[in-house]
């Protein structure tokens, strides 16, 4: 009883569990009555188990410091994030909606470029953008489908109403990670999550596998996972799918491109691959197209995608899409595609390359957010309120340098989540990713998604690489 | 199978293989030290296991005790007992779609347990005779989870071959460690308390007992480990089951060429047809000698056409 007394909010954000007065909301109701029930010591050995048992199963990832790779269990908490169905029902309808406008934008830009045409997109912002890949020029993919797999950021601001902050088109991670954590609350609540009608997402791997084969002419086609390797952060979540999803997970020297073909190279000998879903970055993926030195990517492997014999997953170049840069875009193209209005809204963005706008970014730089347009995992961040004079100083100097390299939003307030700190309960800002598959039979949006926490007191940065854990999202019908 | 997990697939056992002997080395030289107090035993181990070739009774190493620290726990030579570990873990995180989660978890526990801080204060503290069985218990789990878990594939085979690949080297180190010893044909008490540890901590005690009650000759001995098809550490135990397991893969994957099965039952039928009295008129090294011969051409083959085939 104590830990619900003692919980402080923080100030003009939107607590999960809580309104502004303290009360509980209806969808936590029976949680409350589970942690009145409980101690801490009782809560605290559940946490135990759940690092004994993400550890005994090697569910880690791998942090690079001063280039010495350590392995970590990816920090969890036990307090369930928990969604009402009415809500989640907005997210799915409005994720679907912008992953068809999205693709068809990554359609039309490989293509007719309409959208440039109509002066809807700045052309040089296609044209200058590093993601944006000539060598996909007019080529036809299966279906018409770029990103098969995408995982959508959503924050919630102070009234508690979805944004989303981020698409991740190429190759989004964590989605091990909300497997992995329903595995671990099915065991901390044995009793709670039959009654509560969490909408369960075990199946996310045979929908996957089904996606990844129906991108194949073939009745059984070879789908196979290309990882770099053993000492990439995300190896855990390869090895996982893989293995969920029953498939081979190969690295780039196991496979060989003769006459347009790919091959793996088996103890049985040659065997044709038909399907490949990726995890290198597109710049790695074949030397002789992009990257020279790279090793992870195999020799000839986009002309063999080119000639239509093997599909990649997801389709090189639909990085262009999710470009920081490209984001501010993402409502108007929208309407420009489907002719709606966005269900999920973006965050207010500041182009660099809009006179007005940087120059008010410039003058309120410690009330923003600025971020490069091609960084990803929290990495050349610049927290305005928090970052000192001198570092506020360099980031200046770099904006004038490329300003269509950066953008800015207004300092984000993310909702947040009781967690189990140091045996008590205190908010961290939350966000949520929830995982979208795409095939030749439509969109499907996994019903949850990774919830990633900010752990740090006050901190706003949830990301796996800076201090952030996650926890596990219920989607509730209750 | 992809050639590459099939290699991961044959060290991650070869290395579990390793360890669990190099282990049994360890506990039977400590007894034999316990009743000989022969420290310069650990010689012949340090020097076939970890290959370190100098004396190295210096002050550092001039007890047991610390040998045994050196041969688990140091990190910078790599045939360590926790450096294997570690190389096994690797090549089962590696090919985690191929093995059962059992056997993953098995080796993910054993590495946690050994990379621990803690454990390591706990050897210092504890009878090194408990602290090797805590460890090998790791083993026994590994070797029945792999048993009843894992199903009889290609991963089987290839793990298979690992181990009783590995098993064959050993028994042949095992033979080298005290060979000028066993052809000088001297049965001195000091080697004979070796043997029987030796004996007892590799299953083949009963057995040897039952057999030849409890005379400790040589030629027993090496009867034992060479040619007894019933004892499961002996060369010609583990020929036969390479055997089954290279028929298998060949039925599997069907090679182009049969010489793997050749070579194989080749080496298989001349060990059913040695007798110990064959060994002796051949001589134990020239024996020792022409098993290794037919091992490194057995293994040239598993590597031409799994491992790294010219395609």
């Amino acid at each position: 009883m104590k830990l619900i007394q003692n919980y402080s909010q923080y100030p003009e954000m939107f607590d999960e569990m809580f309104d502004k007065k303290g009360i509980t909301r209806d969808i936590y109701k029976n949680f409350e009555k589970f942690l009145k029930k409980s101690s801490v010591k009782n809560l605290n050995s559940m946490k135990d188990f759940a690092q004994q048992f993400f550890m005994n199963q090697g569910v880690t990832f791998t942090v690079y410091d001063n280039d010495e790779g350590v392995e970590k269990i990816f920090p969890f908490d036990i307090i369930p994030r928990i969604i009402s169905y009415s809500d989640w029902k907005i997210i799915d309808s409005g994720i679907k909606q912008r992953i068809k406008a999205l693709n068809l934008f990554i359609k039309d830009i490989y293509h007719e470029q309409f959208i440039l045409n109509d002066n809807i997109i700045p052309a040089e912002l296609i044209i200058s953008n590093p993601n944006y890949l000539r060598e996909m020029r007019n080529i036809n993919v299966p279906n018409d489908i770029y990103t098969h797999i995408s995982g959508i950021d959503l924050i919630r601001n102070e009234e508690g109403k979805f944004f989303v902050l981020e698409d991740n088109l190429r190759t989004p991670s964590g989605v091990s990670y909300m497997l992995e954590n329903r595995e671990i609350t099915r065991r901390l609540y044995p009793e709670m999550i039959p009654r509560e009608k969490v909408q369960p997402i075990s199946d996310y791997p045979n929908l996957l596998y089904n996606k990844l084969k129906s991108l194949s002419n073939k009745k059984n086609p070879v789908v196979v996972m290309l990882t770099p390797g053993l000492y990439n952060s995300a190896y855990y979540e390869h090895t996982a799918l893989a293995r969920l999803m029953g498939v081979e997970l190969v690295e780039g020297s196991d496979l060989l491109v003769d006459n347009h073909y790919v091959f793996m190279k088996t103890a049985g000998g040659l065997k044709t691959v038909d399907v490949i879903y990726r995890r290198i970055d597109d710049d790695f993926l074949d030397p002789l197209n992009f990257k020279a030195d790279s090793v992870l990517g195999v020799a000839g492997i986009m002309d063999s995608f080119r000639q239509g014999n093997v599909v990649l997953v997801n389709c090189p170049g639909a990085g262009i899409a999710d470009d920081k840069a490209i984001y501010t875009y993402v409502p108007d193209m929208i309407s420009y595609y489907l002719n709606e209005k966005p269900i999920l809204n973006n965050i207010k963005t500041y182009k660099l390359t809009n006179k007005d706008e940087k120059e008010y970014v410039l003058k309120n730089i410690d009330k923003l957010v600025l971020k490069r347009t091609d960084g990803s995992g929290g990495y050349g961040m610049l927290m305005g309120k928090s970052a000192t004079k001198e570092e506020i100083n360099k980031y200046k100097l770099k904006i004038k340098k490329e300003p269509e390299m950066y953008i800015a939003q207004p300092t984000l307030n993310l909702s947040t989540s009781p967690c189990l700190i140091e045996n008590s309960l205190h908010p961290r800002c939350v966000d949520l990713r929830p995982f979208a598959l795409f095939g030749s039979d439509g969109i499907e949006v996994c019903p949850g998604g990774l919830s990633r926490v900010a752990l740090k007191k006050g901190s706003l940065v949830v990301n796996s690489s800076q201090g952030g854990g996650s926890k596990d999202t219920w989607i509730v019908k209750n | 199978m992809l050639s590459r997990v099939a290699n991961n697939l044959f060290w991650m056992d070869r290395y579990m293989e390793r360890s669990y002997g190099l282990l049994n080395l360890i506990k039977t030289n400590y007894n034999s030290t316990l009743d000989t107090g022969d420290y310069d035993s650990w010689n012949g181990i340090l020097k076939s296991y970890m290959g370190i070739d100098k004396n190295i009774s210096n002050e550092n190493y001039q007890d047991s005790i610390s040998v045994i620290e050196y041969m688990i726990f140091n990190n910078s030579n790599p045939n360590t007992l926790i450096n294997m570990i570690t190389k096994a873990r690797e090549n089962a995180r590696s090919v985690q779609e191929h093995i059962s989660r059992e056997i993953w978890v098995a080796v993910n526990k054993y590495f946690l347990k050994i990379t621990n801080k803690k454990f390591y204060k706990y050897y210092k503290k504890n009878d090194p005779i408990d602290f090797i069985n805590e460890l090998t218990q790791f083993h026994h789990i590994y070797y029945s989870v792999a048993d009843i878990s894992q199903e009889r594939g290609n991963a089987f085979c290839f793990m298979n071959l690992g181990k009783y690949f590995e098993r064959i080297l050993q028994s042949i180190d095992f033979l080298n460690v005290k060979i000028d010893i066993l052809e000088s044909n001297e049965n001195n008490l000091n080697e004979s308390y070796f043997w029987k540890n030796l004996l007892i901590s590799i299953g083949g005690y009963q057995l040897y007992i039952k057999t030849y009650k409890s005379i400790f000759n040589v030629e027993n001995i090496i009867e034992m480990i060479t040619i007894n098809q019933f004892f499961p550490r002996s060369i010609k135990f583990s020929v036969d089951k390479l055997y089954s397991h290279i028929t298998r893969l060949n039925e599997f994957n069907k090679p182009e060429t049969n010489s793997l099965t050749f070579l194989t039952g080749k080496m298989k039928n001349e060990l059913t047809y040695t007798s110990i009295s064959s060994i002796k008129e051949e001589g134990l090294k020239n024996f020792v000698y022409k098993i290794q011969y037919d091992l490194n051409s057995i293994s040239n083959e598993i590597n031409n056409i799994y491992f790294y085939q010219n395609n």
